[in-house]
């Protein structure tokens, strides 16, 4: 099932400055590259355009510098292709050109860093990493755990709906019906239904999210 | 020894509307397990799959009692689950990781090992299972026969005492279902599956054959296989 679904924000093994560096480094980088793509377009739209350009372009090259495949990074945006299309032409027709890049540019190089914070950061590191995050909070009933276990589910489920996806337009293809909406949307939103139930009991099976008896904390 | 013991009346589930009669999945029975080996065998649809997910709690009866090793599945489900492994039949609703060693260090973070300790037992699990070279692939890239051992390898990195597998060979080749058989055969723990899989249901100390969601017959596995094969005609 879903052979040929990949794995959008999977760990690649390497050992670039990117899998050296500390997870929380990784994280304030993130953050640094979408403050940067957000916040300058506020003081102006040429200096937001010139920034976002240049932070797209520094994107790109950590993007090598990972010693991440090309074809990473391409998939990373052809997921989103329709949906750049979309914006770059609302934007374009309510603010021109320049703006419609901008945004267009800020939100690919916002998704090519985390795309380089999960490509080079293991998965496990991530979890405890988020579980950091959250534990300060944990006096007000949040649970790490159950948060970053929250948080691989999403990561682990963008691979099976994109494969959903894929499936069902071969399907409907298969039947003639490559054009009728219903039959390219529904089949999806079913299986996905399907896939949450099915992993949520595999969830309780293994005990994940159950509460910690005496003698285990 | 572990005791599973079932004193229920049944599974049931209320109408969607909350009017018309309630449908039953399993009707009320009374049964112990205490076999290493135990199959269960019947038709699609004939209740195996609720009567294994009672054993750790998933399911709850509708009345009456589940008692693993003493421990009611209803008042005490996460002790219960504990102790009982649960591999289901698509290894991959249940691969909750992207890589094997991933999904197997998850199943060690319940015993709260140091990330050293947890890595390093996660690839010892692995190389017991040969699996050591798909370690850090996707488990998108895998084999059914390796995602399924995959699941088997993390349910029973926890070492629980007692295993469960629901059709576990269904999506599996001869090969695969042959390297499945070899693995189970050798486990300390006391299993309990279902199976379409007459070979491997025969191979077992005891047998159940489900039809319309009742134990039809209960004894010797081979004689369970021969009661469900005259039954089908």
């Amino acid at each position: 099932m879903r052979g040929h679904a990949h794995l959008v924000a999977g760990y690649i093994a390497g050992n670039s400055p990117f899998h050296r560096m500390a997870l929380w480094r990784k994280a304030v980088l993130l953050l640094a590259v979408a403050v940067l793509c957000l916040a300058s377009p506020a003081i102006s739209v040429t200096l937001g355009v010139f920034i976002t350009t240049a932070v797209l372009i520094a994107a790109i090259a950590a993007h090598r510098v990972a010693g991440l495949p090309w074809g990473r990074l391409w998939r990373a945006v052809r997921i989103m292709v329709v949906f750049l299309v979309l914006i770059a032409a609302y934007q374009w027709w309510q603010h021109g050109p320049a703006t419609a890049w901008q945004v267009v540019a800020a939100i690919v190089a916002t998704v090519l860093a985390s795309n380089i914070l999960t490509a080079t950061t293991p998965v496990d590191e991530l979890l405890d990493g988020l579980g950091a995050v959250v534990r300060p909070l944990e006096r007000f009933g949040a649970d790490p755990e159950r948060f970053s276990l929250t948080v691989a589910l999403m990561l682990r489920s963008i691979p099976f709906v994109i494969g959903a996806f894929s499936d069902v337009r071969d399907a409907a293809r298969a039947r003639g019906l490559e054009r009728n909406l219903m039959a390219r949307s529904l089949p999806v939103v079913i299986a996905t239904v399907g896939y949450a139930r099915a992993t949520g009991e595999a969830l309780a099976a293994r005990g994940l999210g159950d509460p910690e008896l005496p003698g285990e904390q | 020894m572990n005791s599973i013991v079932l004193e229920t009346a049944g599974v049931e589930i209320p109408p969607v509307d909350g009017t018309g009669t309630a449908k039953t999945i399993l009707r009320p029975l009374s049964v112990t397990l205490n076999e290493q080996r135990i199959a269960v065998i019947g038709a699609n649809g004939s209740g195996k799959s609720t009567l294994l997910r009672l054993l750790n709690g998933l399911v709850l009866p509708s009345a009456g009692t589940v008692r693993v090793n003493g421990l009611d599945t209803r008042t005490h489900g996460a002790a219960v689950r504990r102790s009982v492994g649960f591999v289901f039949t698509d290894p991959l609703s249940q691969l909750v990781m992207p890589t094997p060693l991933e999904d197997v260090e998850l199943s060690l973070r319940r015993l709260k090992l140091s990330k050293r300790e947890r890595r390093d037992r996660a690839e010892s699990i692995l190389a017991a299972y040969g699996l050591s070279h798909l370690a850090e692939s996707s488990v998108y890239e895998l084999s059914g026969g390796e995602r399924q051992l995959t699941a088997l390898a993390a349910v029973l990195a926890v070492d629980p005492s007692i295993l469960v597998l629901d059709e576990p060979s269904t999506l599996l080749d001869l090969r695969n279902t042959k390297l499945l058989h070899e693995r189970l055969a050798g486990l300390p723990q006391q299993v309990v599956m279902s199976t379409h899989d007459l070979d491997l249901a025969a191979a077992c100390e005891r047998g159940l054959v489900i039809e319309d969601a009742r134990i039809a017959f209960d004894g010797p596995a081979a004689a369970a296989v021969d009661w469900y094969r005259e039954s089908v005609g």
